[in-house]
């Protein structure tokens, strides 16, 4: 453990994708408690006021949006929402989606086809539609923009943990544990899942940034937060009949959209190559030839 | 092999009935066209009329059996909205995004293999972090925001490329490469990703052990692996690509399924709607019978029994 | 009262010779336009529609009248005169010389014939439904050149309405809709390619000479920033419609007045907002100044009425409701005093794009609102579901709202604003008032200046009695010009965007 906090403090870029998500992250806690008022103040005369330019005070140092609003203080008080609802949408369609994906693999049966078909009607159907199906039923609220984006998200999980288990469940070891008369539930728990997760892990990873801006589509229809909430995906959307005349309402929360999905992924690539000897292997491999 | 494709066709046939009838379903929980398509100030007698004409004030159970005896004669009812068979738009459209996806994907997939091979090869070098920051900064950035700006430099500041429209290579340039983004960062990263497990894989161990050199484990022993997951994240994102390219043929004028879904939707132009997903479906589940035998050929210890799952 | 035309002109060899050599000059070249939606479909009896007209109207599909973009008046065009023979019969001359694109003869029966055509139920044709649903009309040919048109009740601005009437040949299918409209106008519809475009080519045959622009292409681009890029790159020539903030170049962009009012309906069903005085707060607390320049363009017209300045029955004496937040909150306390639940929560009812920046302008009146006390929450509607509570029957139980509205009113005339929005008969007030409805049917069918008269004083009890809504703006809309041409945009070019009066420099 003390090797791999050495190893860490040693990797600039793990020290500032770290920094940047405990950023994010306290943000994320405190951001509605300090600027909440702020971030809802409308000024009209303000409107798309220039970043950089503290005539209007520091709170425009990033620029104002198109009612005049601080951009700072609304990127600060939306990381809760946004951060909340990419979370649980990811964790969600993660956890089911990996899990039904390591089951069907490891199964021969009927029921794997049936629900592999299951998967294609979900990834032939349009996410709009059923955004509108929950809008029109449910009531736009965040549990249900966490829902629509954990169902349409779900489909790769499954897919890419069931290619995943059928490429490594013929593998040598596995044969070996089935042979010592290991069952399915615990050669699923301690051969495949272990060496699925990684996979699924940096899909995860790059399906974060994905789901911030799925979610932005949602805000568009009226599906997903509702002003005077504020999501990151919601501030870019708003921002978009502006880029040509005003580009800081719209790049300044994509930018942090970025910037949070880099980290996130980053890190993950660090914490994998740092604790799986066998990764580094490879590293070696390269430096010899 | 004939068994496997004949079960896999039924299925699938189950399976698109069963997304028609959720589709029909739902779409008709989300209010009707007559409103939209009459003018504010249409009569209430109108409006009932134009409900019957087009057969909304029947039951929805019935509404919903005729539709299916239209399907399957081939017979997807009337566009409201455009006068004619629903069908019509959606043929127009599907070849379109067809192609423009193909294009992208083909595209995405060579440079993702070889970005993330090279990036694989010396984990952690400065290739691979490189790759990593660009692939990833591309597949998070905003498609509406970097089509926009790519049109007001490449288009109107430097006058290089046609801001938008279809037509020759030159309207391909910003479209293909704005949608490509996505699938890049994403593809790039599952194929590192799959290189390093398959070069800690005890089969490359063993033909490392008998010799072969280190290039050739990883651009042929690994390779052969590594595409397994890469097939599977591509097909899903070209499956996305049918009905969710939405921004791009709309920023860009491209007349694909995706935009014209969309429309229809807010339309709530039913008839088109059900044609879209379905004609979408029908490619969608096709695209993943060729993956699974794609992964038949390129596994020799996959086998098409395992497969058809 | 009469109406009479221009004498009939009379295209002799010589003004055609002069034409065709206009026609010949380095100047005559097509033009290509870029619009926001596809048109959905092109038939003749669509030319109100907004996707519809832009294209076709005026430029494939002519009219018997126009209305005078400038001073809306009703203009000749396929017809040359028109007389009332008594209180329900109107008749009409038609020019001479005309020939449909398919080579057959303007007559009387084809004009009588499109007018049956557009009320055929079953086509649902924007004109028949938005101005003929009460009406009774039966249209015969006289003779050749002569057609009478006979109403049940008394239609005073029938020669207006007739200008959304589209003439088309007779083998234009009667009972379907069609996609390939045949008229007497100076473009023919030479190619439509679904999804890509739409090209007119200048017919030679038509009855008024060549025009400069011998045809024009028409793309279409959602995205505001794309349109006003592609004149700005020269692909386009006009794009007609551009958001208030991609206007930015003084030397490409023009303002127009497109004849819309946008306004807020208030719920006067519901408590509180059935208290006149929270009506009123409503309206005091509302900054107009701070909106002008700002989501709205500077050349906006703060607005009193739904009735657009210069249309029949415009009230000149009505002023907008000053920005007075002390006065609003008082009244608001008022009401209070009295027991009106002033502190229920009130929906504001916004809809995606109804005009530019319409989901800031929700939000930016949320605010004012709230800053004289008013408690309200914001819910964003697309056009299906805004539809639906738009119009009655409304929702038992609903919640008090504010409901975000526009109303364009083209045709240069009250009737066609203040019934559909205040006359409780009609489907959108939500208030009944029998006193107005009274009067608003009186002035529906009186003329001249009673009718003027009437329709101000309805205007009047609306806009300081009864408070229904909230009147922001006359608008303006902003279409940008390559500088190779020369094109003035007017109130019609978003309805009707006529290709003759386009020229190059």
């Amino acid at each position: 453990m003390t090797l791999l906090r050495h190893d860490f403090l040693r990797s600039p870029v793990a020290v500032a994708s770290a920094t940047t998500l405990i950023a994010a992250a306290l943000f994320a806690i405190l951001g509605p408690a300090l600027f909440g008022d702020v971030a809802g103040k409308v000024n009209l005369r303000a409107r798309n006021a220039p970043p950089f330019d503290l005539h209007s005070g520091w709170l425009n140092i990033l620029g104002a949006d198109a009612l005049g609003r601080s951009i700072v203080a609304r990127i600060a008080v939306a990381a809760r929402n946004t951060i909340g609802i990419a979370a649980a949408a990811v964790v969600a369609s993660l956890v089911v989606g990996g899990g039904i994906g390591v089951l069907v693999g490891l199964s021969n049966g009927r029921m794997a086809g049936f629900i592999m078909r299951c998967v294609d009607i979900v990834m032939s159907f349009p996410s709009l539609l059923l955004a509108l199906v929950v809008l029109y039923v449910l009531s736009p609220s965040p549990w249900n923009v966490v829902l629509v984006l954990a169902i349409t998200r779900m489909p790769i999980y499954v897919r890419t943990a069931r290619a995943e288990v059928l490429e490594i469940r013929e593998r040598a070891f596995i044969a070996a544990a089935r042979v010592m008369g290991g069952g399915t539930r615990h050669i699923a728990m301690h051969h495949v899942v272990p060496l699925v997760l990684p996979t699924l892990l940096i899909v995860a990873g790059l399906e974060f940034a994905l789901v911030v801006l799925a979610e932005s589509a949602l805000s568009f229809l009226g599906m997903g937060i509702q002003p005077p909430d504020m999501t990151w995906g919601l501030m870019v959307s708003d921002g978009r009949s502006y880029i040509a005349t005003a580009w800081w309402v719209s790049f300044w929360p994509g930018l942090t959209i970025v910037l949070v999905a880099l980290s996130a992924n980053l890190l993950a690539n660090w914490f994998r190559g740092a604790s799986d000897p066998t990764l580094r292997k490879p590293r070696k491999v390269g430096a010899d030839a | 092999m004939l068994k496997f494709l004949l079960r896999r066709t039924l299925q699938s046939a189950v399976a698109l009935l069963a997304l028609v009838t959720v589709v029909f379903f739902l779409a008709r929980l989300t209010g009707d066209p007559v409103d939209l398509f009459l003018p504010l100030e249409a009569t209430e007698e109108a409006r009932a009329r134009v409900a019957a004409q087009y057969g909304f004030d029947q039951p929805i159970p019935v509404q919903y059996v005729r539709y299916l005896g239209g399907v399957l004669s081939l017979d997807f009812g009337p566009s409201i909205f455009q006068g004619r068979p629903a069908i019509d738009p959606v043929l127009e459209a599907f070849p379109v995004t067809l192609m423009l996806a193909l294009v992208t994907m083909s595209i995405a997939a060579a440079l993702a293999i070889l970005v993330g091979a090279v990036a694989a090869y010396r984990p952690d070098g400065v290739f691979d972090r490189i790759a990593s920051v660009v692939t990833l900064i591309g597949a998070s950035t905003p498609d509406f925001w970097l089509a926009i700006v790519a049109i007001l430099f490449f288009s109107v500041s430097l006058g290089l490329l046609p801001t938008s429209g279809t037509g020759g290579i030159a309207f391909w340039v910003l479209p293909v490469g704005v949608l490509l983004t996505r699938p890049l960062g994403v593809l790039t990263q599952v194929v590192r990703s799959s290189f390093l497990n398959a070069l800690s894989a005890p089969y490359v161990r063993t033909a490392r052990a008998k010799g072969a050199s280190t290039r050739r484990v990883i651009f042929v022993h690994a390779l052969r692996n590594a595409l397994l997951p890469v097939i599977t994240v591509a097909g899903d994102l070209l499956a996305g690509f049918l009905n969710g390219a939405v921004v791009v043929e709309t920023i860009f004028g491209w007349p694909g399924i995706g935009h014209l879904m969309i429309s229809s939707i807010r339309q709530r132009d039913f008839a088109v709607v059900q044609a879209a997903i379905l004609v979408t479906a029908v490619a969608v589940f096709v695209m993943n019978i060729l993956i699974d035998f794609a992964y038949a050929r390129l596994d020799p210890r996959v086998s098409v029994r395992q497969a058809k799952q | 009262m009469e109406y009479r035309g221009l004498p009939r002109v009379i295209a002799g060899p010589a003004v055609l010779a002069i034409s065709l050599l206009a026609a010949a000059s380095l100047h005559a070249k097509p033009v290509t336009i870029v619009v926001d939606t596809e048109p959905d479909q092109l038939d003749p009896c669509q030319i109100d529609k907004s996707q519809v007209g832009p294209v076709i109207k005026s430029n494939v599909i002519e009219t018997l009248t126009e209305i005078d973009p400038f001073d809306g008046t009703v203009l000749p065009r396929l017809a040359t005169e028109w007389v009332r023979l008594d209180a329900t019969t109107w008749q009409f001359d038609l020019r001479g010389g005309v020939t449909f694109h398919d080579g057959s003869p303007l007559t009387a029966e084809a004009v009588a014939v499109s007018m049956r055509r557009t009320l055929v139920p079953e086509l649902s044709c924007e004109s028949a439904l938005k101005y003929f649903a009460a009406i009774k009309l039966t249209a015969e040919p006289v003779d050749d050149d002569t057609v009478r048109f006979t109403t049940d009740i008394p239609v005073e601005i029938l020669p207006t309405m007739m200008a959304s009437v589209g003439i088309s040949s007779l083998a234009t299918p009667l009972n379907e809709i069609t996609r390939a409209p045949i008229g007497t106008g100076p473009y023919v519809l030479s190619e439509w390619v679904p999804g890509q475009r739409v090209v007119l080519s200048a017919y030679p045959g038509y009855w008024g000479g060549p025009a400069e622009v011998t045809g024009a292409t028409y793309v279409w681009r959602q995205d505001s920033a794309v349109r006003a890029a592609m004149v700005a790159a020269g692909e386009a020539d006009i794009a007609p419609r551009i958001a208030v903030q991609d206007a930015t170049d003084g030397s490409m962009d023009f303002a127009y007045s497109n004849a819309v009012t946008t306004s807020f309906r208030i719920d006067g069903a519901i408590a509180p907002l059935d208290d006149v005085r929270v009506r009123r707060a409503a309206n005091l607390a509302i900054d107009r100044d701070a909106l002008r320049g700002t989501l709205f363009s500077a050349e906006a017209i703060p607005a009193a009425q739904q009735v657009p300045p210069g249309a029949t029955g415009y009230n000149p004496e009505l002023t907008p409701y000053a920005f007075d937040p002390g006065e609003a909150r008082r009244l608001l306390a008022a009401a209070r005093a009295d027991g009106a639940p002033v502190d229920t929560e009130i929906v504001l009812i916004g809809r995606y794009n109804i005009y530019s920046n319409a989901e800031e302008v929700v939000q930016a009146v949320q605010a004012m609102l709230a800053d004289v006390g008013f408690k309200t929450s914001i819910k964003m509607t697309d056009s299906a579901e805004w539809f639906k509570l738009a119009l009655k029957p409304f929702a038992e139980g609903r919640a008090p709202n504010i409901f975000q509205t526009g109303h364009d009113n083209t045709m240069g005339d009250a009737v066609f604003t203040v019934p559909a929005k205040y006359a409780s008969t009609e489907r959108q007030a939500t208030m009944t008032v029998p006193e107005l409805d009274r009067l608003i049917a009186e002035a529906s069918v009186a003329s001249g200046e009673e009718r003027r008269a009437k329709f101000a004083e309805a205007l009047r009890m609306i806009h300081e009695d009864i408070v229904p809504d909230i009147i922001l703006f006359h608008m303006v809309e902003f279409a940008r010009v390559n500088p190779r041409i020369t094109y003035v945009p007017n109130v019609s070019t978003g309805t009707a965007l006529q290709l003759r009066q386009i020229s190059f420099k």
